[in-house]
C-alpha cells in the first residue's frame, strides 16, 4: 500500500510543477463556463413549458463541471501509458515487484487530484461572487451536500478505473485510435458534461442509466443541485460501487491475460 | 496553386497508405461530429426556440460555421498545427526556400479525416434546409454561397493571427483556443441571442455575425436589407490585418535552434 501511495505522491507533485499551465487552464475554464452559461440564459428567457432544473441549479452545475473538470472528465487520455505500451517502456514497468494495474491506478488518480487542486478553488470561489445569472449557488441542503461528497470521491474512483481501462486494451490492440476513441466520444455524450443528463430525450436517459457514465459527475452534481432526491442519491451510489467493483475486476483480468502475452515494442 | 495541389495529394496518398486506420478514424470523426449538434438536438427537446430562432434554423447557422471550420481543418492543417513547425524548428527550413511562405505553411500539412465533418455539416445543413420553407430567388443562393465562403475565409484568418501568437509565444497555448473554440461554439447559435457585449465583440473585433447571422436573417426572411445578403464579404477585410500579423510576427522570429 506504501508502495501505491508513493507513486500516487509522486504524480500529485509533479503535476504541481505545471503552475503556468494551470492559470491558463482556469482562463479558459471560465471563459467557456460562460459560454456555455450563456446559451443556457438565451434559452430559458425564451421561455418554455417543461424544463427539468431551473436556471440557477443549471448554472451551478455547469460551473460545478467547468471546476471539477480537470478530476472527472472523461474524454482526457492518458498519453504516457498509451506511449510506454508502444515505445517498450512497459517493460521497466513490468520488472517492478508491484500489481502494474494498482500502479496505474494511483498515477492517474494522483494526477487528476493535483490538476483539479490547482483549478477548483479559484474558480469557485470568483463564481460564488459573480451577480445572479452568473451566480455559483450553494448546495440543495446539508445532507445533499453530504452526499454530494461521497458520491464525488466514487465517481472519482470509477472514472479512474475507466481511463486506466483504455490502455490495458491497447495492450493487446496496439493502437489505441478506433475503439478507444469511440468509446471516448460516447462517453463524452452520456457522462452529462456536454449536456446534463436532465436534459435528454427520455429513451436517452432510460439507455444511460444502464451506462457507467453518468455515474461519474452527473449524479454527484445533480445531488448538489439537488435534482435528485436523498434517496434516489442513495441508490445511485450503490451503483456507482458496483460499477467500480466490476470495472477494478475486469480490468485486472484483461491486463493479466494480456501481460501474458505482451509483446515489448522496442528494446 | 499547383503545388499546394501537388502536396494535397502527396499527403492524401500518404494517409491512405495506412487504410484501416483512416477507415476507423473516419468513421470515429462522425460519432465526434454528432457531440457537437448533440447539444442543439437535446436542447430543443426541452424548449420550443431560442429567442424565436427554431431548430432547424439554428442547425443551419451550426452547419455553416462547422463546415468553414472542417475545410480549414483538412485544407489549412499546416497553419493550425503552427507551433510544431516552430517548436521542431522546422519553419526555418520554409524559409530558405523561394516560395511564398504562407503556401509552403499550407503545404507541410493535411488532414483528410475530416472530411467526414465537412460532409456530415453539408448534410445537416441539407436537412435543414429542407425543413426551412424558403422562398429561394438568386441573391438566397448568392447568401447562402457567401456564408459559406466567408466562413472558410474566417477559419482562415484566425489560424493565421493563431500562428502569428505562436512567433511571440513559441508554444500555442491553451488561450488560442478561448478564440477558436470558444468563439465556434456561440457563433453555432445566431448571434443575437447573446447579451449585447458579446455581439458587439464578434461583429467588430472577430466578424462571426457577418457569417451567419447578419446574412442568415435576410436568408430566413426576418430582414429585407439585400445588404444582409453581401454582408459576409465584409469578412475579407478580417483577413487583411491577419495577414499583416503574420508577417509581423515572421520579422520578429528567432529560430528556436535544433
Amino acid at each position: 500500500m506504501r508502495a501505491y501511495f508513493t507513486y500516487f505522491k509522486l504524480k500529485f507533485i509533479s503535476s504541481l510543477q505545471y503552475r503556468m499551465a494551470a492559470l491558463a487552464g482556469i482562463a479558459t475554464q471560465f471563459f467557456f463556463g460562460f459560454v456555455y452559461i450563456m446559451v443556457y440564459i438565451a434559452f430559458y428567457e425564451s421561455g418554455s413549458h417543461h424544463t427539468p432544473m431551473s436556471m440557477a441549479q443549471v448554472v451551478t452545475y455547469l460551473w460545478l463541471n467547468q471546476a471539477l473538470l480537470a478530476l472527472v472528465n472523461q474524454f482526457s487520455r492518458e498519453e504516457e501509458l498509451f506511449k510506454i505500451i508502444k515505445d517498450g517502456g512497459i517493460s521497466y514497468e513490468l520488472i517492478r515487484p508491484k500489481n502494474l494495474y494498482f500502479m496505474w491506478y494511483f498515477k492517474v488518480i494522483g494526477q487528476r487530484l493535483a490538476n483539479v487542486l490547482l483549478r477548483f478553488f479559484p474558480l469557485i470561489i470568483v463564481t460564488s461572487l459573480l451577480p445572479s445569472p452568473f451566480h455559483f449557488g450553494l448546495p440543495a441542503s446539508f445532507s445533499h451536500f453530504l452526499l454530494f461528497l461521497f458520491s464525488l470521491v466514487l465517481g472519482t474512483l470509477l472514472v479512474t478505473a475507466l481511463t486506466v481501462f483504455y490502455p490495458i486494451v491497447t495492450l493487446t490492440t496496439m493502437n489505441e485510435k478506433g475503439i478507444v476513441n469511440l468509446m471516448i466520444s460516447i462517453a463524452d455524450i452520456l457522462s452529462g458534461i456536454v449536456v446534463p443528463i436532465p436534459f435528454f430525450p427520455t429513451f436517452l436517459q432510460k439507455i444511460s442509466s444502464f451506462l457507467p457514465f453518468q455515474y461519474i459527475s452527473d449524479l454527484p452534481f445533480q445531488l448538489y443541485v439537488g435534482t435528485i432526491s436523498f434517496e434516489k442519491g442513495l441508490f445511485g451510489m450503490m451503483i456507482q460501487f458496483i460499477w467500480i467493483i466490476l470495472f477494478l475486476i475486469i480490468g485486472n483480468f484483461f491486463m493479466n491475460q494480456s501481460l501474458k502475452r505482451v509483446t515489448v515494442q522496442g528494446g | 496553386m499547383k503545388l499546394y495541389l501537388k502536396s494535397l495529394s502527396m499527403h492524401l496518398r500518404g494517409e491512405l497508405e495506412y487504410r484501416v486506420n483512416f477507415i476507423l478514424s473516419f468513421l470515429s470523426q462522425i460519432f465526434v461530429f454528432f457531440t457537437y449538434y448533440f447539444i442543439i438536438l437535446a436542447l430543443f427537446t426541452k424548449f420550443d426556440h431560442i429567442k424565436g430562432f427554431t431548430l432547424y434554423e439554428v442547425l443551419l447557422c451550426f452547419s455553416i460555421i462547422q463546415f468553414g471550420f472542417s475545410f480549414n481543418e483538412v485544407f489549412a492543417r499546416g497553419i493550425d498545427k503552427f507551433d510544431v513547425l516552430i517548436i521542431h524548428g522546422n519553419f526555418d527550413r520554409l524559409l530558405l526556400r523561394p516560395k511564398n511562405i504562407i503556401l509552403q505553411v499550407l503545404c507541410s500539412d493535411s488532414d483528410f479525416v475530416k472530411v467526414s465533418r465537412m460532409i456530415q455539416a453539408l448534410i445537416v445543413m441539407g436537412i435543414a434546409l429542407i425543413h426551412l420553407e424558403i422562398s429561394w430567388n438568386l441573391f438566397r443562393i448568392l447568401c447562402l454561397l457567401f456564408m459559406l465562403i466567408s466562413s472558410c475565409v474566417i477559419f482562415f484568418g484566425i489560424f493565421l493571427a493563431a500562428a502569428a501568437y505562436c512567433f511571440f509565444t513559441v508554444q500555442g497555448l491553451e488561450v488560442r483556443n478561448v478564440f477558436t473554440d470558444g468563439g465556434k461554439h456561440m457563433a453555432q447559435y445566431p448571434i443575437g441571442v447573446f447579451q449585447k457585449g458579446f455581439v458587439l465583440f464578434f461583429t467588430f473585433v472577430i466578424p462571426y455575425a457577418f457569417v451567419n447571422y447578419y446574412p442568415l436573417l435576410y436568408f430566413l426572411g426576418r430582414s429585407n436589407s439585400i445588404y444582409y445578403a453581401f454582408s459576409p464579404l465584409l469578412v475579407f477585410f478580417f483577413l487583411f490585418p491577419c495577414i499583416l500579423l503574420f508577417y509581423f510576427g515572421m520579422r520578429r522570429y528567432t529560430s528556436v535552434g535544433s
